[in-house]
């Protein structure tokens, strides 16, 4: 890349804009890669790509939204392929739709023993819990849940319609809240007498 | 609105990404329907959860440094890194 001095003032541009958001690019990263060093090697490229096509971004759309959308894809270009995670396909069977899933649940109850173990519930378990997700769920649930992103910018960033941001989130947060439950319940049964420091995971009900 | 359609839309409602017209009708089902209120109250409960219990991991200063040698424009200017 020539070293003039437009180029110059872009790049400048560019790590104003950008650099802003390498903890929330980081946090993502980690979370779908589960390891720090693919994370950073995640957002490294990242942002090597988002300089290469700073020119392509539109101005007046959403700047975070684009640098996730380039990290999605060198996500399933790097990581998928190496991790050998089963793509979304292979859960078509838990993949329905929106209207399917919550018609299914309509009739469910909240029983208030899942009220009372939902205080249980602790921040790891909440990690385990979501690095137990398959990845296309964990990946809806961090932009809605840890990022904030809106419906119609998580379709822009996963390239997918809106109502399959809506299906994958609603299937995400129900398996996430299975989970948070049943690790609430393995410290309930340790619970009482105990201090919290021994209601450990590796000790079995 | 019905219970089968407030509990469609509760995820929506905390999501902000309610259609405006619906809010009333939600609204006015859930104060007159103790069994919505408390999915209601459930489902705020596990998304407080979800946001407030996740840490959030900053990105190693090593990282912020690599990224921003790695830029061309750092080559011509030295910059504070």
């Amino acid at each position: 890349m020539p070293k003039d001095g437009a180029n110059h003032q872009k790049g400048w541009n560019f790590e104003a804009a950008a650099m802003p958001f390498v903890d929330a690019l980081y946090n993502t990263a980690y979370r779908m890669t589960r390891n720090a060093e693919d994370a950073e090697d995640l957002v490294q490229e990242t942002y090597l790509k988002a300089y290469r096509y700073y020119d392509k971004f539109e101005e007046g759309t959403n700047f975070k939204a684009w640098l996730f959308k380039i990290m999605k894809n060198t996500f399933i270009n790097n990581y998928r392929k190496k991790q050998q995670a089963p793509a979304l396909s292979d859960f078509a069977e838990i993949e329905e739709s929106f209207e399917n899933q919550v018609s299914e649940d309509a009739t469910r109850q909240t029983k208030n023993p899942e009220d009372e173990l939902l205080e249980n519930v602790l921040d790891e378990d909440v990690q385990r819990a979501l690095d137990k997700l398959p990845p296309d769920y964990r990946m809806v649930v961090i932009l809605a849940d840890l990022e904030g992103f809106s419906y119609k910018e998580i379709a822009e960033i996963l390239e997918v319609p809106v109502g399959t941001v809506m299906s994958r989130l609603y299937r995400g947060r129900r398996l996430l809240e299975h989970a948070m439950l049943e690790f609430a319940r393995e410290h309930g049964y340790l619970r009482e007498g105990e201090p919290a420091k021994m209601r450990s995971k590796s000790m079995s009900k | 609105m019905d219970c089968k359609q407030v509990g469609a839309a509760l995820f929506l409602f905390f999501d902000n990404e309610m259609e405006e017209e619906l809010l009333t009708p939600f609204r006015d089902h859930i104060s007159g329907c103790s069994h919505c209120a408390k999915r209601m109250d459930y489902t705020r409960k596990l998304l407080v959860i979800v946001r407030e219990k996740c840490v959030r991991c900053s990105a190693p200063e090593r990282l912020r440094h690599r990224i921003l040698t790695s830029m061309p424009h750092r080559g011509i200017v030295p910059g504070p890194y």
